[in-house]
C-alpha cells in the first residue's frame, strides 16, 4: 500500500514519519520517499533516527515543484517507489513524504492509495476553517503540536470542530509526537487501512479520487 | 506541427522534465550568470541536444518500420555517446517516465514492446519510440526534442536566478529559427547513426557527477 502524507513545512512530517516508522516496523515491512525541496535533509533525518534501514529510505528532486510531483507529474515518484519495492521488496507500506507545500496540494490517486494531511497548532487555528483539498478530502488529517496549543494560543478543540465540518465523516486525529500516546492513534488507522487494503484485493477508494474541491465558505451538512 | 507533437512538447506532459535543469543548476553553481544562460542552451544544442535528436529520429524509424533489434543497438549507441553513468542513469529514468505516461495516452504495442525489451530506456530512444506511436514524423520528433531540450534549461533559469520570465521566453524564442533548421536537417538525413559526428560535451559530463554528489540541489540533473 502507498501512503502519502502532506503538509505545510514544519508541520511534522517527518517526525510522523520516523514515530510511524518505529511503531510499525516491528510488524510491517516499510519504505519511505522523500520529496524534499532543496536538501537531502529529510531523508537525512529519517536515516539518522535508525528506525528504518538506510536503503529503505531515498530521496527526489522535485525542481522546486513539490505539487507536481505529487500530483501533476508523479512519474518520478512513481519511478522512486517501484525502484524501492524491487531493490527492497516485497514491501507492505511505502510512504510518500511530500515536500512542504501549501494548503492545495494533494497526491494524485495515482500515486498514494490513502494520504495523511499534517496541520499543525502553531501554524494558525485558522488552518481548518480555510479548507482546501488536503484539509477537506484527505482520507486522514492530523493535527499535530497539540503540546504547543497554550503557548501559541491556538484552541485545538475549534481547529478540530472546523475540521469536522469540512470533512464530514472523515476521520480527524489531534495529537502531539512529544507526549503519549504520540503517534500510536495514526498507527492504528494506518493498520486498519492496510486491513482494508488486503481485503479489498490491493484497491482502496482515496477520498480524493475524483472529488472536486469543496470552495464553501460556510459550514454545511452531508 | 501537430497537435498530438505539441502535446508531446508540453511541460504540462507528465514525463518528469520539470525536475530536470540539465546541467544548468551545477553551471550556476560554477559560476553562471543570467546573461551567460543563452549560450548554455546554444552549446547544448549544437552538441548534445542534436545528437539525442538524431537519435530520437534514428528510433522513430527504427520503431514505426517494428525493427526491435534496431532499436536495442540504438540503446546501446546512446550508451556509447553518453561516458557519464550520472547522465546514462538520469536518462534512463527520463525515458522510462515519458514511457509510462506515453503508454497510457497512446496505447501502443511499439510502447509496449519497447518497455519491455530494453533495460536501458536512454529518453532520445524512448522519445523516438513514442513518436512513432503517436503518428509524428521525423521532423517532428526532432522538433520536439530540441525544443524540450532549450525549454528545460529556459524553465530551470527562472528558479535557479532571478529573472522576467518573459525573459526566458525570448531565449527559446530567438533560438527558434536555429532549432527549427536543426530538426529540417535531421529529419532529412538518412545516415544511420554510427556515421553521425559525436557529440563532445565534456564539460557537461564531468559537471553531471559534481552535482550528483551535492547536499543542496533543486533538480535531479
Amino acid at each position: 500500500m502507498r501512503l502519502g502524507i502532506g503538509g505545510p513545512v514544519g508541520s511534522g512530517k517527518s517526525s510522523l514519519i520516523a514515530e510511524l516508522c518505529s511503531e510499525l516496523s516491528d510488524t510491517i515491512r516499510i519504505g519511505v520517499v522523500t520529496n524534499d525541496i532543496y536538501t537531502t535533509e529529510d531523508a537525512q533525518f529519517l536515516r539518522a533516527t535508525g528506525v528504518l534501514d538506510a536503503e529503505r529510505i531515498v530521496a527526489v528532486q522535485t525542481g522546486c515543484c513539490p505539487h507536481t510531483a505529487i500530483r501533476d507529474d508523479i512519474t518520478t515518484n512513481l519511478e522512486a517507489v517501484e525502484q524501492l519495492e524491487h531493490d527492497e521488496g516485497p514491501l507492505d507500506l511505502v510512504l510518500v513524504e511530500s515536500g512542504g507545500d501549501n494548503l492545495t496540494a494533494v497526491f494524485s490517486p495515482a500515486l498514494a492509495d490513502v494520504q495523511i494531511f499534517v496541520i499543525d497548532v502553531a501554524g494558525g487555528d485558522d488552518i481548518p476553517r480555510k479548507g482546501g483539498p488536503g484539509i477537506a478530502r484527505a482520507d486522514l488529517l492530523v493535527i499535530n503540536k497539540t503540546d504547543l496549543a497554550p503557548f501559541v494560543g491556538s484552541d485545538v478543540a475549534r481547529m478540530q470542530s472546523d475540521a469536522a465540518q469540512r470533512r464530514g465523516d472523515r476521520p480527524v486525529l489531534a495529537l502531539s509526537l512529544t507526549t503519549a500516546p504520540r503517534a500510536a492513534p495514526v498507527a492504528a488507522w494506518i493498520e486498519a487501512q492496510l486491513d482494508a487494503f488486503a481485503a479489498a484485493g490491493g484497491r482502496l477508494h482515496s477520498s480524493v479520487s475524483g472529488a472536486p474541491d469543496d470552495h464553501h465558505g460556510h459550514a454545511h451538512t452531508h | 506541427m501537430s497537435a498530438v507533437a505539441m502535446l508531446l512538447a508540453d511541460s504540462r506532459f507528465p514525463a518528469g522534465g520539470y525536475a530536470h535543469s540539465l546541467g544548468l543548476e551545477q553551471a550556476v553553481s560554477d559560476g553562471l550568470g543570467v546573461g551567460g544562460v543563452p549560450a548554455f542552451i546554444d552549446a547544448r544544442l549544437r552538441l548534445v541536444a542534436r545528437a539525442d535528436a538524431s537519435l530520437s529520429v534514428a528510433a522513430r524509424r527504427a520503431a514505426a518500420a517494428g525493427d526491435a533489434d534496431d532499436l536495442a543497438e540504438l540503446d546501446d549507441e546512446h550508451g556509447a555517446r553518453c561516458p557519464s553513468p550520472v547522465l546514462r542513469e538520469i536518462a534512463r529514468r527520463l525515458g522510462a517516465q515519458l514511457l509510462r505516461s506515453a503508454a497510457t495516452a497512446w496505447p501502443s504495442p511499439l510502447i509496449d514492446g519497447y518497455r519491455a525489451a530494453s533495460t536501458t530506456t536512454p529518453r532520445p530512444i524512448a522519445l523516438g519510440v513514442v513518436g512513432a506511436a503517436a503518428g509524428l514524423d521525423d521532423r517532428e520528433v526532432a522538433t520536439v526534442a530540441l525544443y524540450d531540450d532549450a525549454a528545460t534549461v529556459a524553465s530551470a533559469a527562472l528558479k535557479l536566478l532571478g529573472l522576467d520570465p518573459a525573459d526566458s521566453a525570448r531565449w527559446v524564442a530567438e533560438l527558434a529559427p536555429q532549432i527549427d533548421a536543426a530538426a529540417r536537417a535531421i529529419g532529412a538525413d538518412e545516415r544511420r547513426i554510427g556515421e553521425h559526428e559525436p557529440p563532445a560535451a565534456v564539460g557537461l559530463e564531468l559537471a553531471a557527477s559534481v552535482h550528483a554528489q551535492r547536499r543542496e540541489r533543486f533538480f535531479a540533473s
